[in-house]
């Protein structure tokens, strides 16, 4: 009955509407005004409401327009707030536009399940990145786009291949644990959440979609996502289209990339063994280049030498190996909407030419956000589709290039098809040394890979009274990807024989996230308060497919089929379910005064049955200062003061699934016709593990002074983890090498501080800066089995009372001044029996420098990043000292040499300064000084530039004769511009880790690059 | 207020979700069985697998080169590094070092897991065999590593509290004596079948293969003087026992059927021989015999050689150890390298025979060269000289080579035992060339013990009288139970030697 009641409504409002549209046209003329300066705004969108019908303001902010006697005109200027104002019958008048500014009294943040809310009332920090900030370096893939610009969050991208990949943590560890989930996430990163659904990444989203990304800092922030929310959640919001006259933007950025940073090596010595030259050999431990010709390689089949100049190089020949990389995207976007619904279309082509010859990458992004009202009921839908595809080589062409003598010139080994050509892997190559051609390798293995990402929701937001309010989120995010690795066929004997082999797989991984929430607002006197329940369910599915062949038959055809002996595959399903219940209880008192109820119960299906539901709580409290106290109230020096505390507990649980037995399989060859062979895995199951449980309290404040020209913000956490889920490395005696346990404890005291402020503030000068700090202190408070320390990865472990992790590396035998002790035999230093602990690899000093000046259409961005106090090191170096490339193998020009300021331990346990006994200096001495760890360490300190962004909008009076083009800009972007390094620090760029560790640098990796280019911008 | 909190949000999880328990239940692995899916059979031949894997493949390689049989060519000049330049640190590296502690062990808990569930289920012979080839687990990793965990090792205890060399030798002993007594007491009918990869279920010859390795056990303790009581009541417990050791033709080899098909060819043929497609493995092309070894067979006029090595210009040609310089005589075209049946007419050669040749776990020739030196040492009664000259004829029959080439080889004063100056020299002697490439870590051992033979150090040791007598401790070992690690003190691979290395 109420139903047909509303219908009827609607429909007459409809026909009011249409009504309307026959009343009576005025011409009216006005202009526009910064209400700050007085002075015109060229280029302002005038809108009559209702409609699609718009106009722009000339240079002088003049505009006119023909519209019906009672429209609403609505101003709306890039920078400034929108105003709307009804005409009431004037055929002139003039609109003043008040200028943004961030307001914080006014903030409105992107809380936890996607609700929009003041951040006033938030009990624990948010922080809010623009869509612009975002973009700043014309970043590919979103997250690099965060670097540097929030406190407490780290990001580093770790890669130069095609498809860099991103380590992420906010607010510091808190799990030991390093393996990812199902979903693929990383135990220590936060949640992502698209348009109020949680997804496993966010890599593959077109960066310029985003509007903003809210940062909830911590399991206080985002308390009702529980367990996926326990480092935080990056809340991001995509954009949508806008009331008013349609908007077409489209954009390109072309930018290059060149690598940078690789690790020094020496220019001195040149090929061969003891120093000799041999023409066959790859290590640089023979000759010191004199300038001649030398024969390079054996004879080529034709019967002629090959040779090369013997002398030392006028560039880093190194580069040879890498060429310039080309980015470019191109976007294009329509946006617009009416009383009823908007919609936001967008696409995006992205295409990488990677600094590898022949890898290459491309993107296409389309999204379709949409909402439509049906009086009571709210909808909205977004889609986005990413089709991903990637072709490159795995590790094999860095690793060989450090490798080889600096007088090879790598031009020549580009050709290795040609029988005659040096880089013919029958050649030179792979004989003595098992180092392959780089560019044989880059051409002849391949990684080639195809993922199409469709993920998107449907949200139902249904108002039954203006207090009560259900809404339902279903979200689907659908992987599916296609690979195809191959190795081409090269027979020939020995090392030099590669075998033909394919592999192509198919990866599905299917995850759907439903929430049902009702809220119920009431407000009584003084008092509102808000009660919201909710459910959540979540499902994922995921299958992994590979077949292939490692004895194809023909170099060309990458087909299992064309083999001989067996085929290889495997199938993997996995399923992981988790279901939830949570509630949320605020109450509010007169604007300043915040109180909010936490609790969350948890199901997941990858515990045992037992230990699969668990339960926590949480409170916070809020205080707006500025409107509590009629002092600051009346303040011209704060405009906004707010504190605020919060207390709770997050259960987590990541593990993945079927861990709770031991899962045997067949291999080393079975099974053998009929005979079966099946091995246990060497994890150590542990059917009664439970779920890890994170105490967080955190206390901070907001200021907004100088009418809001200057904003403080700073936050205290501690945070400690207990009992955490933990695949330990375990002594391999047990027979395992590894078992899953309930670790230990774990603390994190951060402290938080982030300033901006304007400089200078004129209408048409402007200078922003800002500046965001963060100190986390990480200490491990208790091991698992009694241990005082455990290890985690190659040289980093968990140490108690130290942070985690902690680099420990093996260094020499000292005497009690330090000085290293020699022995006397043979003249190697001596290796001390215990090893070095050295410091924390994670750097616990961050600090995020933005600047932003404008000065009339011109404006410079740049945002710089700084990290102290970490450490790092580098399996690539020592592999440099058994080569022979790394310069300290030439510190002592190849020669037995005495060793500085060391001692000789003699008989009484004394010790006497070394003045007669030489240490080797040959190669096998140095190889031995490569295996001592503190040689290939360095601490990570760095600061660079990480994003740059000039850029120019054409002036309003350029635009001003037409109609069409309603903004454009050109700019220059560039990221990495320059970076300060530690002086000991001459392995790399510090941010470069492999493979999700920490701090630790390998020779897989490909050295860092650097990228600039050029923006163009145009919207109609 | 917690617990009404949790039961409201209960409520409304429940309503609105009909079967919890069913939407949880999905923790079932869809992909691989566990334990109990399996029967014991197929986790047995899996276990064997693993060890001669680990025997014939990196336990083979480290004693192949530091008990003076292999080289490389200058090909392989950058191979091996740690090897020839006895680099324990770079060997116990857990990323680019020589992993036996982590494999053995490894290997050790699949037997642990089958002793455990046989005894649960009272299967007498899985119990015997796996408590055999624990035994003899632990007493290869006395060799390498000296002392380990015992009763700690395969529990739960996470760090594993270190024994001493000799009180692992013995407990492992016990173990041995242990399983042998659970074959004893197997009812009949209940043997494995085809997954003993080794024996087919065959209670004797397990016994006496057990009894075989109590013995070099025992023989290893040969140099340590206070040891002789023990080695003598030993001796009598094997003797009391009755089964005696492997005799003439009874080798333990381990064929689980291998297969024309990659990853399915005996392993040690496609590590060192060729591969599927027939080209010949780098580890072929890069390894080559010494130039003692070569010399030692010449001396002989051994017919064994024909049968190993390739000829450069109709020479037999070997490389230096640890050699670091390029020379040309040892190109590799210009030296010997193994030979197989591609280069022997199809037919099979001494240690290349086909792809699914069994592997050797223990070779016949072993056990009676064992046999002979404790009859030579008196522990055991017989003819030394005859058990002697059976192990070489075995041999001869492992390296294909006639028997009739017996007799004339015999007679040499080179070979014949009556000859002998000193005789466990020439047993140890003659069983170094029986064992080349087959079972070497039983060269490093016996050099180790006895001296013999006398090869040459390699060209890049740190001194020139440095020899490896051990492995240091693993990395993994000394990150995850570093106390312990510790606690055994010194283990440099020049400095500290293992207990019976005296």
């Amino acid at each position: 009955m109420n139903f047909y009641k509303t219908a009827q409504l609607l429909l007459l409002l409809l026909l009011g509407m249409s009504c309307s549209l026959v009343a009576q046209r005025v011409s009216v003329t006005g202009k526009v005004l910064d209400q700050n300066s007085g002075e015109p705004l060229a280029g302002t969108t005038i809108l009559v409401r209702g409609t699609s019908e718009a106009t722009l303001t000339d240079a002088n902010g003049a505009f006119k327009i023909d519209v019906a006697e009672d429209a609403v005109l609505v101003a709306s200027f890039i920078g400034f707030e929108t105003h709307e104002v009804a005409l009431a019958g004037r055929s002139s008048l003039t609109i003043s536009l008040k200028e943004n500014v961030n307001m914080l009294s006014e903030l409105i943040v992107t809380g936890a399940l996607g609700i929009r809310r003041s951040s006033k009332e938030l009990g624990a920090s948010a922080q809010v990145v623009g869509g612009d900030n975002l973009n700043q370096g014309k970043v590919i893939n979103p997250l690099t786009g965060l670097s540097g610009k929030v406190s407490g969050l780290r990001i580093n991208m770790y890669d130069s291949k095609v498809d860099p990949e991103i380590q992420i943590s906010l607010r510091g560890m808190r799990s030991l644990s390093r393996s990812n989930g199902i979903d693929g996430r990383n135990p220590n990163a936060p949640i992502y959440v698209v348009d109020g659904v949680p997804i496993p990444s966010i890599s593959r989203l077109n960066p310029n979609d985003i509007e903003s990304i809210t940062v909830l800092k911590g399991a206080n922030a985002a308390a009702l996502y529980g367990s996926e929310g326990v480092n935080g959640a990056l809340m991001i919001t995509t954009k949508s289209g806008q009331k008013g006259k349609g908007r077409v933007t489209i954009s390109n950025t072309t930018t290059f990339s060149q690598v940078y940073l690789l690790p020094q090596a020496q220019t001195r010595f040149g090929q061969g063994i003891n120093g000799v030259y041999s023409p066959a050999e790859y290590v640089s431990w023979g000759p010191e280049f004199d300038g001649t010709m030398k024969d390079f390689g054996g004879v080529l089949p034709d019967g002629s030498q090959p040779q090369m100049l013997f002398a030392a190089p006028t560039t880093d020949n190194r580069l040879g190996m890498f060429q310039t990389g080309l980015n470019q995207q191109n976007d294009v976007s329509f946006s617009g909407g009416d009383e009823n619904g908007t919609y936001f279309l967008s696409s995006q082509y992205v295409k990488i030419k990677g600094i590898i010859p022949g890898d290459e990458s491309d993107r296409i992004n389309l999204r379709f956000n949409g909402t439509r009202r049906f009086g009571k009921l709210n909808t909205s839908y977004t889609v986005n589709y990413a089709h991903f595809s990637k072709s490159m080589t795995p590790d094999g062409p860095w690793i060989t290039s450090y490798q080889l003598p600096a007088n090879i010139d790598f031009s020549q080994f580009k050709d290795w098809r040609n029988p005659l050509s040096i880089g013919n892997p029958l050649n030179y190559f792979t004989a003595i040394s098992g180092v392959r051609n780089p560019f044989f390798l880059a051409e002849n293995f391949r990684q080639n890979a195809q993922q199409q990402v469709l993920n998107g929701k449907i949200e139902l937001d249904y108002s039954f009274t203006p207090w009560l309010k259900a809404i339902y989120r279903v979200g689907l995010y659908s992987l599916s990807e296609e690979t195809r690795n191959t190795t081409g066929k090269f027979a020939a004997t020995g090392t030099r024989n590669v075998n033909g082999a394919v592999t192509d797989g198919t990866n599905s991984y299917r995850r759907l996230n439903s929430d049902f929430i009702v809220t119920a607002t009431k407000d009584f006197g003084k008092f509102n308060t808000r009660l919201l329940l909710g459910q959540n369910l979540r499902t994922d599915d995921k299958k992994s497919t590979s077949i292939g062949s490692s004895n194809l038959l023909y170099p060309d055809l990458f087909n299992p089929d064309s083999r001989t002996g067996e085929l290889s595959g495997s199938v993997a399903l996995t399923q992981y379910r988790a279901a939830a219940a949570y509630g949320e209880f605020t109450a509010g008192y007169d604007n300043f005064l915040y109180l909010t109820f936490t609790g969350r119960n948890d199901w997941v299906s990858v515990l045992s049955p037992e230990n699969r539901s668990y339960f926590y709580p949480g409170v916070s409290a809020s205080f707006i200062a500025s409107e509590a106290l009629d002092f600051l109230n009346k303040s011209n020096t704060i405009s906004f003061a707010k504190l605020y505390a919060s207390w709770n507990k997050t259960g987590n649980v990541t593990l993945t699934p079927y861990q709770l037995n031991n899962a045997y399989s067949q291999a080393n060859g079975f099974p053998f016709g009929n005979i079966i062979g099946f091995y246990p895995s060497l994890t150590n199951p542990n059917p009664s593990i439970k779920p890890e449980f994170v105490t967080s309290f955190e206390t901070g404040f907001q200021l907004g002074l100088l009418n809001n020209r200057l904003n403080i913000d700073g936050a205290y956490v501690f945070s400690e983890s207990n009992g955490q889920i933990f695949n330990a490395n375990v002594s391999r005696a047990t027979g395992y090498n590894t078992a899953y346990i309930n670790a230990g404890t774990m603390t994190n005291d951060v402290v938080e501080l982030g300033i901006s402020g304007d400089v200078i503030h004129r209408s048409k000068l402007k200078w922003n800066l800002g500046f965001n700090f963060t100190y986390i202190n990480n200490q491990v408070k208790e091991l698992y089995d009694g241990a005082t320390s455990r290890q985690n990865f190659r040289q980093s472990y968990a140490i108690i009372g130290r942070q985690y992790p902690t680099l420990i590396v093996t260094d020499y035998e000292r005497d009690p001044q330090g000085r290293v002790v020699i022995d006397a035999a043979t003249g190697n230093p001596l290796v001390a029996a215990a090893a070095d602990t050295v410091g924390t690899l994670v750097p616990p000093y961050q600090m995020g420098i933005s600047s932003s000046f404008k000065w009339k259409g011109l404006s410079l961005g740049l945002q710089f990043d700084w990290r102290m106090g970490g450490w790092m090191y580098s399996e690539t170096i020592p592999r440099m000292y058994t080569a022979g490339t790394h310069p300290a193998t030439v510190a002592y020009d190849r020669q037995p040499f005495i060793y500085p300021n060391s001692v000789i331990k003699t008989e009484d346990g004394t010790y006497e300064p070394n003045t007669s006994v030489y240490s080797a200096g040959d190669r096998a001495y140095w190889q031995r000084q490569g295996a001592v760890q503190s040689n290939t360490m360095a601490p990570s300190n760095f600061f660079k530039l990480r994003e740059l962004n000039l850029s120019y909008n054409l002036p309003k009076a350029l635009l001003g004769g037409q109609r069409f083009v309603r903004e454009a800009s050109i700019g220059f972007v560039a990221t990495n511009l320059f970076i300060i390094r530690h002086k000991d620090n001459d392995q790399g760029d510090p941010e470069y880790l492999y493979n999700n560790t920490d701090g630790y640098s390998s020779f897989r990796q490909v050295p860092p690059y650097r990228t600039y280019g050029f923006n163009l911008n145009v919207s109609f | 207020m917690n617990q009404f909190v949790k039961i409201f949000l209960s409520v409304l999880f429940l309503t609105t979700l009909v079967s919890c328990d069913e939407f949880l239940d999905v923790n079932q692995n869809p992909n691989s069985p566990g334990s109990a899916t399996l029967p014991l059979s197929s986790k047995l031949s899996a276990a064997l697998v693993a060890t001669v894997n680990l025997e014939t493949g990196t336990i083979n390689q480290v004693g192949a080169f530091w008990g003076g049989y292999w080289g490389t060519n200058n090909d392989g000049i950058n191979q091996f590094l740690d090897l020839k330049t006895f680099n324990g640190p770079e060997i116990r590296h857990q990323r680019d070092g020589i992993l036996i502690w982590e494999n053995t062990f490894n290997a050790m808990l699949y037997y642990k897991l089958i002793q455990q569930e046989a005894e649960l289920k009272d299967a007498r012979f899985y119990a015997g065999v796996s408590k055999i080839m624990l035994g003899w687990h632990f007493l290869r990793l006395v060799d390498i590593y000296n002392g380990v965990p015992f009763d700690d090792a395969l529990t739960n205890t996470l760090s594993p509290a270190y024994e001493d060399g000799k009180t692992v030798y013995e407990k492992a002993m016990a173990l041995i004596s242990a399983g042998i007594s659970d074959l004893k007491n197997t009812p009949a009918g209940s043997e494995a079948g085809a997954d003993d990869v080794v024996f087919k279920g065959n209670t004797l010859s397990w016994i006496k293969f057990a009894n075989t390795i109590k013995l070099r056990a025992l023989i290893r303790q040969s140099e340590v003087s206070s040891q002789s009581s023990y080695i003598a009541s030993q001796i009598q417990l094997i003797q009391q026992e009755g089964s005696g050791f492997l005799g003439k033709g009874e080798s333990a080899l381990i064929q689980p059927g291998y297969l024309e098909t990659s990853g399915k060819l005996n392993p040690f043929w496609e590590n060192y021989y060729r591969n599927l497609q027939g080209v010949s493995t780098s580890n072929r092309e890069m390894i080559r015999p010494t130039v003692y070894l070569i010399d030692q067979y010449k001396l002989r006029n051994d017919p064994r050689l024909a049968n190993l090595y390739t000829t450069v210009d109709g020479e037999y040609k070997g490389v230096l150890f640890g050699n670091p310089e390029t020379l040309p005589n040892f190109e590799r075209i210009a030296t010997s390298a193994f030979k197989g049946p591609l280069e022997n007419d199809g037919k099979p050669a001494a240690i290349f025979k086909r792809y699914n040749q069994p592997s050797v776990l223990m070779g016949s020739y072993e056990s009676l060269f064992l046999q002979a030196e404790a009859v030579q040492r008196g522990w055991l009664p017989g003819s030394a000289k005859g058990l002697y000259e059976q192990a070489i004829q075995d041999s001869f029959a492992y390296m294909e080579v006639p028997a009739s080439a017996f007799a004339a080889y015999n007679a040499q004063a080179t070979v014949n035992f009556d000859q002998a100056v000193d005789k466990i020299e020439r047993i140890i002697g003659q069983k170094w060339l029986a064992l080349n490439s087959i079972s070497s870590i039983e060269a490093w051992n016996d050099y180790r013990r006895t001296g013999f033979p006398d090869f040459p150090n390699s060209l890049n040791a740190p001194t020139p009288t440095s020899r490896p007598l051990r492995f240091m401790y693993p990395e993994s070992e000394r990150m995850t139970n570093n106390e312990q690690t510790n606690r055994m003190g010194s283990d440099e691979t020049l400095k500290d030697p293992v207990w019976w290395d005296q």
